[in-house]
């Protein structure tokens, strides 16, 4: 073997450092297995590399605002709650990398080592039987090949690395993880919880759970990481490493281990399927800066770069054994896509409570896992939704009554107001094979790669959904005792749920999915997905936990089967 | 955190029909930066415990608000906002508006928080002006109508996200150490500034 090849030669490729692909690297470095990890952006080392996580609201030149021209030139990412001042250098500016709307969909993305890990929200909730038996008792989508009892080890397994702030509520529809310990709600969501309990027997109000150092193990302490100070300003990167991100925790851990090569700046253009030996043998890479194209060479090729750029890349994977895409006999490569459905909130004021506040700035809400559907179909749509609500005080932007100028009118305005309380739906959607992407024929990227075409839409059962969760949502507000309750559609597109899934299923029959219950491609034993391309449906948690367990029992699969020589 | 003006109403036929010429030759002079140092410190002036609007250089904060992070729609609302300001103190006083009494100043803002839309009176008022596409004085009522509510936001918004704002009007902290739910509060307190 030439020295060029050898040098390009490792035991596994991981495509992507984002929240699944940095727990790829260290399961497999840990192992032992030489792993190169491939990322498209730029590097960011932690701590080094967060320019503002110890800036003050004032030395932000519009107090953490976008100006008109960001918005203008950035339509897209513009809209997505966490696109500010302090973390836009975190985000893809929509200018830089085009993408077709067939249906109108916000692509939200994070090109960085990190990815989105960098910039998540941080919410973990595992995922209870009756998320995985979904598709089969309610008939869509395919039966997924695993079960809860599959992935329980593995919840554990990433849970104490990662480190997961909750309480043991002991909930069939949310299992309990392993704990640190849980933050506080505040006296206004004891009291709404009390209501919520007491009038609806079958829903449970509790704590948040999430990626948040509340008191750090000795695993964490080894990581280098400290406890959450409470800041909640996470999406500038943590000085304390308070809460889990690729940069963080896997990536250094797994170069602690001598295993890992990470290359930034490395567009991957496509997976090489070598059809004489029948496995896929490399990755084709362009350089983000200089275009120029190199290989790199693999027994195993883990591809976790994130839904939709994962769907891209197989799609752009042609060979003469594989024609339509890596893996794609039967056609359903890119199909199947599907997200949450966020479009529902409702907020009220709460009076009273004057005599309580809060201290410091918690980093979740309280939850509701869903109650809808749970043991059998019950309601006029499919499925359910998760509920999060949180409760606060008017700070100074509340509006004060008599004087609007003045002595008085400011020292109002110094106190804190009335409380509120605002609540928000995280729905379950179906997967369609109408929901797809597909690679366009004429138009390319400065990389030459095809532009990703989206046709993702709601329906019916979504219109459904949200209309039952403002109901609910007002019932529960109402005979809490809060008033002024306002619902709102915000009318979203799909995808600034930022939870797109799919296209890469998993599934028992390869005519029907494309990976097999170790999220092994049917066709292509050696590449593995193990990132939200691989779900068969979408649940009503948040997913990234989700995405790191699947990921973990996948890599450990893969090294025991390359022990075996199963996979060479 | 930015501001959301009740746009929807205002068509861009409206606002730009403006033959006042004044109105376009305005920028953030010096002196104008002056007066809107002068307009914060009267919404929101120094007290005992902390300063003011001015120690925040409102002024300046203001430029930099208005010419990046506003519409073209919102900067002829202020701009529309500041020319009449001027106009009415040199009309009512013949003085500049920073060399008013306490009382003075206020009076002339006043003026524009009557004319706000946040009474249903004027929101209706126009409305109509709008939907009849009557003359020049109302569609410039409109306009005026929303100076006062901007004015009064960006005071605050400026204000209180500026260091002495947030770390002696309010309280400041930016590492807390913890959370913790459920605390007695007196009232008098000072509300956390994040």
């Amino acid at each position: 073997m030439g020295k060029g090849i050898q040098q390009n030669t490792f035991d596994a490729i991981v495509i992507g450092s984002g929240i699944s692909g940095g727990w790829a690297a260290k399961e497999l470095c840990d192992h032992g297995i030489k792993t190169l990890v491939l990322e498209r952006g730029r590097n960011v080392q932690h701590l080094v590399d967060y320019p503002t996580m110890m800036k003050e609201p004032w030395d932000f030149p519009h107090r953490n605002n976008l100006t008109q021209k960001i918005k203008e030139e950035n339509p897209v990412v513009s809209k997505c709650y966490a696109f500010r001042e302090d973390a836009m250098h975190f985000f893809v500016k929509d200018k830089e990398h085009p993408y077709i709307q067939e249906k109108p969909f916000d692509w939200i993305r994070g090109y960085q080592v990190g990815g989105k890990s960098l910039i998540w929200a941080r919410q973990t909730q595992r995922w209870s039987k009756f998320d995985f038996e979904g598709p089969a008792r309610d008939g869509f989508a395919v039966d997924w090949p695993v079960r809860y009892p599959d992935l329980a080890p593995w919840y554990s397994h990433v849970e104490r690395f990662v480190g997961i702030s909750g309480n043991k509520d002991g909930l069939e529809t949310l299992p309990d993880g392993e704990f640190l310990p849980p933050w506080e709600m505040n006296a206004v969501e004891k009291d709404v919880q009390k209501s919520i309990m007491n009038h609806y027997k079958d829903r449970n109000v509790i704590i948040g759970r999430c990626a948040h150092l509340t008191r750090p193990n000795d695993i964490h302490l080894q990581q280098g990481r400290g406890q959450c100070e409470s800041r909640n300003l996470c999406q500038r990167g943590c000085p304390f490493g308070g809460y889990f991100s690729s940069n963080s925790s896997t990536l250094p851990w797994a170069a602690k281990t001598g295993n890992l090569t990470i290359r930034p700046d490395s567009v991957v253009h496509s997976i090489i399927y070598d059809t004489s030996k029948n496995k896929a043998t490399g990755i084709r890479v362009i350089d983000a800066n200089t275009k120029q194209a190199t290989e790199f060479f693999a027994k195993i090729i883990f591809v976790n770069a994130a839904t939709l750029n994962s769907n891209l890349i197989l799609l752009n994977s042609i060979s003469s054994r594989f024609p339509a895409g890596l893996g794609n006999d039967n056609g359903l490569l890119g199909k199947y896509i599907a997200f949450q459905n966020y479009r529902g909130t409702l907020s009220a004021d709460v009076d009273g409570f004057t005599d309580s506040y809060y201290y410091g700035r918690r980093p979740c809400a309280v939850m509701m896992p869903n109650f809808r559907n749970v043991y059998k179909q019950e309601t006029d749509f499919l499925r359910g939704y998760m509920v999060f609500f949180s409760a606060y005080r008017g700070n100074w932007g509340h509006a004060v009554n008599g004087e609007q100028m003045g002595e008085a009118f400011k020292m109002d305005k110094t106190e804190p107001g009335n409380w509120g309380i605002s609540m928000m739906m995280q729905g379950e959607t179906i997967p369609k094979e109408t929901n797809r992407v597909w690679l366009s024929k004429e138009k390319k990227d400065e990389w030459g790669m095809p532009l990703l075409s989206v046709s993702v839409d709601y329906d019916e059962n979504d219109e459904k959904s949200l209309k039952d969760f403002l109901n609910e949502g007002s019932e529960m507000l109402s005979k809490a005792g809060c008033k002024n309750i306002s619902t709102n559609d915000s009318k979203q597109a799909p995808g600034l749920d930022i939870h797109e899934v799919g296209g890469v299923r998993m599934g028992k029959d390869p005519k029907t999915s494309l990976l097999n219950k170790w999220n092994q491609m049917h066709q292509c034993p050696n590449v593995f997905v193990t990132d939200g391309a691989c779900m068969v449906s979408t649940g009503t948690q948040n997913p990234s936990i989700t995405f790191m367990a699947l990921t973990a029992r996948a890599a450990n699969y893969a090294v025991e089967e390359l022990k075996k020589g199963n996979l060479r | 955190m930015g501001v959301i003006l009740p746009t929807a109403f205002l068509s861009v036929d409206v606002l730009f029909s403006s033959c006042n010429p004044d109105v376009e030759k305005e920028e953030f002079t010096k002196g104008n930066i002056q007066l809107l140092d002068e307009i914060g410190e009267t919404i929101i002036p120094a007290t005992s415990g902390s300063p003011g609007a001015k120690a925040a250089k409102i002024g300046e904060f203001m430029k930099v608000y208005v010419t990046d992070c506003y519409t073209p729609e919102q900067q002829h609302i202020f701009w529309t906002g500041i020319t009449k300001l001027k106009d009415m103190t040199k009309k009512k006083y013949h003085k500049e508006f920073s060399q008013l009494t306490l009382a003075q100043k206020q009076a002339v803002l006043k003026t524009f928080e009557t004319e706000s839309v946040n009474t249903p009176n004027q929101k209706q008022a126009n409305g109509d002006a709008i939907q009849t596409g009557k003359g020049v004085e109302n569609k410039e009522a409109a306009n005026t109508a929303q100076f006062f509510p901007m004015i009064q936001h960006l005071t605050v918004f400026g204000y209180f996200t500026s260091k002495p704002g947030a770390t002696e009007a309010l309280r400041y902290i930016q590492t807390p150490g913890s959370y913790e739910g459920d605390v007695p509060y007196k009232k008098g307190e000072k509300a956390w500034a994040t």
